[in-house]
Parts: C-alpha cells; sequence; structure tokens
C-alpha cells in the first residue's frame, strides 16, 4: 500500500541521531511545560516557535509535536501526583489518579495512565496514517466556497458544542478574528484597523495572545486559588510496570471506546478535554466497578487518558489535511507551519510530502519515546513542583516575557502579552473560553479570504454556499451546529414528556 | 474560588458588566476602523473593511447580550467575583509583572528579569526558611545568564539589552 511505502520513507528521514536527540529534548522540553503551572502544551510551543525559525521544519514539527506530546504525559504526573490538573485534558484523570496515589497506588496509576496514553495515541496515529492521503485527496476538489463552509462548520460546532455560554464563545472567537484582521489586507494589501499607529503595522500575532491568556492568565488564577502543593510521592520499580502491564489487558473494551471517543473528538473540534470527561462518564457508567469510581479504580485513569491522547493526536488529522486544527495547541502548531512557508491543507501531502510523512512516522516514534523518557524522569519532575512559588512563578514570568519578545524583537508585544494576561484572568474566571480566539486568531486570514473570493465568484450572493451537494451540506451542517444547543434543548423536552407519559402508562 | 473568610470585594455582575461594555467598544472600534478603509464593493470586489466589518458587528451585538444577561440574571451573578484577600494577591502579583515590562525597555530583559526574580524571593520572607542571598543572587543571576546562553548564543536569537545593556557595550568597544 503506498500509504505504507510512504512511512517507511518517513521513517528512514527521522532515524537519524540529530531527530531522535530533538525527540528526546522536545518530550522533556513537554513534560516540563506540563507539570509547571501557568505553563501548558499551547504556550509551551508558542514559546518554542521562535527559535525554529532557522531550522528545517521536518525538524521544527518534530520538535514541536513531541514537545506536545511530552506536555500532555506531563499533565497527568500532576494529576495523579497532586490532584492538580497541568492541562485542562488532564482534569479528569484527577477523580481516579489522585485517591489511587494516597491509597499508595502511584505507580500502578501512573504506569496505567502512560500507558493507555501511549495505546490512545497510537490508534490517532494509525487513523492519521490511513485516512489523510484519502481526506487530502477529498479536499482536493475543494474551492472557496467549500473551504469557508468547513471553516465555518469548525468555528459554529465550537459555539455550540462548548459547555461555555455560546454568546461569551462568539466574543472570544471574534477578538481573534479582529486581531488577525489588523495589519495587512491578505487580498489587496491595504494596511486595516491600524488607526494610524506605527505598532500595529505588523499586526497582532497570536503567540503573544497564547502566551498572555495562557501563560499570564494561568499564573493570576493559581494566585487567586492559593497554591498548596501537597504532592504524593511516587516510586516507579521495574516490577511495578511487568505488574501493572500485566491486569492491562483485561480492560481492552475501555480503552477501545475511549480511544474511539478520542479520534471523534479530536477531529471534530471538540478537543481532548470534552474526550476525556466524556470516556470517563462513559467507563464510568458502563464499568462493572461502577461504586469504586472516584476512589481510586484504575479504569477511571484508563478511559480519560486514553482519549486525551488518542484526540491530541487525531486533532492533527484535519490540520492537516484540511488546515484546520482540532486542539488550541494543534491551532499554535499550524500558524508555526505558515510562519515556516508551508501551506498546510491538501496540497501539503503533495507538495511537502516528505514533510508530512517524516511528521506522522515521528508520531509513532515519538510516543514511544515519551514513554520511555516520562517513565524514568517521574521523580525528578515531580521534585520540580515541590521548589516553591515564589522561586517558579517569576522564572516562569521570565520565560513568558522573554518568548513574547522574542516573537517579533519587540517590546511592544511584552506590553500586549501583559494585557491579553489581565483579559485571559477575567476570561477564565467569567467563563470565557480562551481556545476558540487563539483558533480564529490563527485561522482569521485564511477564513476572510476563502469568503471573499467566493463572494466575487457569486457576486455577492450568499446562495453560492448552498450551490452544489458538497457545499450545501457543509453549510448546513454549520448552521446545525451553531443552533444544536437549542435543538437539543427542544429535542429533551420532547422526549422528556414521551418518557413521563410512558411512566405513567406502566 | 475566593475564600469563605474573605471579604467580598465586587460582585461578579459588575465585573461581567464591565468586560462585556470593554468588548461592544472593542467591537465599535473595529467597526469604525473598517468603516475608513471601505467596506463595501469595489471593482476589484468585496473591499478591505468588508470582513472586519461584520466581524466587529457581531463581536459588539454578542457583548450586549453577554451585558442583558448579565443585567437578567439575578441569584449568580450577585456572587462575589473576588475577596479582598484573595484580589490583593493577584494584585502582588500583577503590579510587579507591570513595573517588570515597563522597565524592560530601559535596563534590557536581563537585568530587568534577574531583579524581577530577587525581589520576588526577597519578598517571601515570612516562609519558614527565608532564602539567603547567595541563593537569591545564584537563581536571579543563574536565570538571566542561562536566558541569554540559550536565546543569544545557542538560538541566535538576541534579545534586547535595553538602554543600560548599549552603554555596557559602548563602554566596552571603547576600552577595545
Amino acid at each position: 500500500m503506498s500509504e505504507i511505502d510512504s512511512l517507511m520513507q518517513g521513517m528512514a528521514l527521522i532515524l537519524t541521531p540529530h531527530h531522535i536527540g530533538l525527540m528526546v529534548i522536545g518530550v522533556l522540553l513537554g513534560i516540563l511545560v506540563g507539570v509547571l503551572p501557568g505553563l501548558g502544551a499551547p504556550n509551551g510551543v508558542a514559546l518554542l516557535l521562535p527559535l525554529t525559525f532557522t531550522m528545517e521544519p521536518v525538524s521544527a514539527i518534530i520538535l514541536l509535536s513531541c514537545m506536545y506530546w511530552g506536555a500532555l504525559f506531563g499533565g497527568s504526573i500532576t494529576s495523579i501526583l497532586f490532584n492538580i490538573p497541568g492541562e485542562p485534558s488532564s482534569v479528569a484523570t484527577t477523580f481516579d489518579g489522585y485517591p489511587m496515589a494516597r491509597n499508595g497506588q502511584a505507580g500502578e496509576a501512573l504506569t496505567a495512565a502512560f500507558t493507555s496514553a501511549l495505546l490512545g495515541a497510537l490508534v490517532g496515529v494509525l487513523l492519521l496514517t490511513f485516512l489523510s492521503t484519502r481526506i487530502a485527496e477529498f479536499a482536493m476538489e475543494f474551492s472557496s466556497p467549500e473551504f469557508f463552509a468547513v471553516y465555518l462548520l469548525a468555528f459554529c460546532t465550537f459555539i455550540g458544542m462548548s459547555k461555555n455560554p455560546p454568546l461569551k464563545t462568539v466574543v472570544a472567537m471574534m477578538i481573534g478574528f479582529a486581531m488577525a484582521a489588523v495589519g495587512m489586507d491578505t487580498v489587496s494589501g491595504e494596511l486595516r484597523l491600524t488607526y494610524d499607529q506605527p505598532w500595529l503595522l505588523s499586526g497582532l500575532s497570536f503567540e503573544v495572545a497564547v502566551i498572555g491568556l495562557f501563560g499570564i492568565g494561568e499564573i493570576l488564577c493559581t494566585v487567586e486559588e492559593g497554591l498548596v502543593f501537597r504532592g504524593e510521592r511516587a516510586r516507579i520499580t521495574p516490577m511495578t510496570i511487568l505488574r501493572t502491564w500485566a491486569k492491562l489487558p483485561r480492560y481492552w473494551l475501555t480503552w477501545l471506546r475511549s480511544a474511539l471517543v478520542g479520534c471523534w473528538m479530536g477531529v471534530t473540534p471538540g478537543g481532548p478535554t470534552a474526550a476525556s470527561f466524556m470516556s470517563y462518564s462513559l467507563a464510568r457508567r458502563f464499568s462493572k466497578n461502577r461504586d469504586n469510581f472516584g476512589k481510586g479504580e484504575v479504569e477511571g485513569v484508563i478511559a480519560p487518558e486514553t482519549a486525551d491522547h488518542s484526540a491530541g493526536t487525531s486533532a492533527l488529522l484535519p490540520m492537516l489535511t484540511l488546515g484546520i486544527p482540532g486542539s488550541a495547541t494543534a491551532a499554535v502548531m499550524l500558524g508555526g507551519l505558515m510562519i515556516w512557508g508551508l501551506h498546510p491543507g491538501p496540497t501539503l501531502f503533495v507538495e511537502q510530502h516528505d514533510f508530512v510523512w517524516g511528521l506522522i512516522a515521528s508520531m509513532y516514534l515519538g510516543n514511544v519515546v515519551s514513554l520511555i523518557v516520562v517513565l524514568a524522569t517521574v521523580p525528578l519532575f515531580a521534585s520540580i513542583l515541590r521548589i516553591p512559588f515564589s522561586i517558579i512563578a517569576p522564572i516562569i514570568i521570565m520565560v513568558c516575557s522573554i518568548g513574547a519578545y522574542s516573537v517579533h524583537n519587540s517590546m511592544f508585544d511584552v506590553g500586549l502579552m501583559l494585557i491579553f494576561g489581565a483579559l485571559g484572568y477575567l476570561f477564565k474566571k467569567l467563563g470565557y473560553p480562551i481556545a476558540p480566539l487563539i483558533l480564529a486568531a490563527v485561522l482569521g486570514d485564511k477564513a476572510e479570504d476563502a469568503f471573499r473570493q467566493s463572494m466575487l465568484f457569486s457576486d455577492g450572493q450568499l446562495s453560492i454556499f448552498w450551490s452544489n451537494p458538497l457545499v450545501g451540506s457543509l453549510t448546513t451542517a454549520a448552521l446545525l451546529m451553531l443552533f444544536w444547543p437549542l435543538l437539543a434543548r427542544g429535542l429533551k423536552a420532547l422526549f422528556g414528556t414521551r418518557q413521563g407519559q410512558a411512566r405513567h402508562v406502566s | 474560588m475566593s475564600n469563605t473568610t474573605d471579604t467580598p470585594l465586587v460582585a461578579t455582575r459588575w465585573v461581567e458588566i464591565g468586560l462585556a461594555l470593554f468588548t461592544a467598544v472593542l467591537g465599535g472600534i473595529v467597526m469604525v476602523g473598517a468603516v475608513e478603509i471601505g467596506i463595501g464593493w469595489s471593482d476589484t470586489g468585496p473591499e478591505a473593511g468588508y470582513f472586519p466589518f461584520y466581524i466587529g458587528l457581531l463581536l459588539s451585538a454578542a457583548s450586549v447580550g453577554n451585558l442583558i444577561l448579565a443585567l437578567l440574571r439575578t441569584p449568580t451573578m450577585s456572587a462575589a467575583f473576588v475577596g479582598r484577600k484573595a484580589f490583593g494577591q493577584v494584585l502582588a502579583v500583577f503590579l510587579p509583572i507591570t513595573l517588570y515590562v515597563i522597565a524592560m525597555p530601559f535596563a534590557g530583559i536581563y537585568l530587568a528579569s534577574a531583579v524581577f526574580i530577587a525581589w520576588f524571593m526577597w519578598r517571601d520572607r515570612q516562609r519558614s526558611k527565608p532564602y539567603g542571598i547567595a541563593l537569591i543572587a545564584t537563581i536571579s543571576c543563574g536565570a538571566a545568564l542561562a536566558s541569554y546562553l540559550i536565546f543569544s548564543l545557542w538560538f541566535k536569537v538576541p534579545l534586547d539589552s535595553g538602554v543600560l545593556g548599549d552603554l555596557v557595550a559602548v563602554v566596552g568597544g571603547s576600552l577595545k
């Protein structure tokens, strides 16, 4: 099969000491940002971006994607040992992971978490290996209206499916779009929304927003809640690992279900966080040990971790094939791709064959490397969290400032980061989501181009978005997603009354 | 997540209203900017302000929606947004960061960072074992040095050393 050939080529490309070294560095940095409060996968990747400008794209994406895997693993360490989710997507892991650690089963919980994370990620990569070429081929036929409809679908899904209030999601998203519009208009070359201010000429970069919203905002929230690290000790011996592995096969059904949930939520913009919660609640509903959930049930660790990682990896499928990221981190990576001069989307598979397959091959290897590295370094990273906050916080703030500065070598960006930090704190406390803002800031220009070109084709008629079955069904699906909360409420009301009647009859 | 013993500073409603007004104004600014460059059609199709105008419009409309919701929903909105003590802690971190950012163009990233870290550690004296001067100096200077090694030397991304740094460079150059 041609996929296997391409994969082998990719493997040959990445199996060099240089690339394996980059993987280990990426994973270590990733675990570090995953473990530290205030830093997470999205801003870890954003901080590292300016350093990759001089690298080969393949090396750069290996470094960044391995950082992503590392951050996902790092998030589980803090969830299990400290009851502090390092990443939003590992919140569900704390439900049973921390109780297990308190019962003295920290080693088992960590091994189960890491192993199921690896298995979940592998399912995501398999999906990517065998589906991406087909989806890319299919998407090659897309023209501007189809592309805009796909963007619309992504954005509407965010609004309709988000746990946050829809209007707040819209506000966050529109701020992102407005940010993307500042500076030079990509179509006419005109300057816009600069209000004659020289510091607005080069536009507002999404990296600065990521660093401010996630980094500084997170630190401020952490300070307000008053940080208490009460960690459990972890000792992972080879015996613990082997014993846990021997127990794992009996959970194959949980694992399979969680991987499927993860892949689905990763490909659609539900994201890893939604995937891990959903998978946890499904596992609790179907488990034989239902009563033990929340008290330290290993199944309650396996389910969210598998879903989290399979969603994380499969989020790269729409990013590579359609240019639409399925998670905040994937959005930042997509921005990186554009900065390196690559055009995410179906043409990537033809023009940048080596890059795509190098990345896919590195995902197999990178996840295995992650598992080995993370098992070996758990005690080291757990001890980092025991460093007092008054040392770790200023260093994190310094790293964020340097990161914001190095995007354009501009002090203005550091000030902007601070403003976004304050905004991030308010957003977090008032339930405004951050991911849609980032997604819109990265994709704004591309969505606008697609929209304006479609309008050119149709002479300003919106009916072009229903001009053929493909674009019509995409647009309709987008609108359905947008109004999903209302529809769901209507359906529930309908079914609710029916069930009520049925109960009456019986 | 404010403490129960902490006296409330401000009700959530007011913060909600403030943020909604802010985003509504932001939308207005975007619309004004878009109108300036033209939101209609020209010979070459939609003008540059066409798309941003609707972005601004949606932003303002959604903000007004949030504003109305904040005014209508009584029970949840009267809850405290943040306690006095907790907000004091937030300010105790936010204000130093602001000073740090303001000082950066003058003092340069390295010096500002070293002082910032040192001050942060020095302030935390009420802990059972205050940090010694040696530890403070090692960590703050070490962090600045590490950022110099990683960014300037290794990745060749020079960081702004500020007016003071330029002065040192000039003096150093004249000594040679």
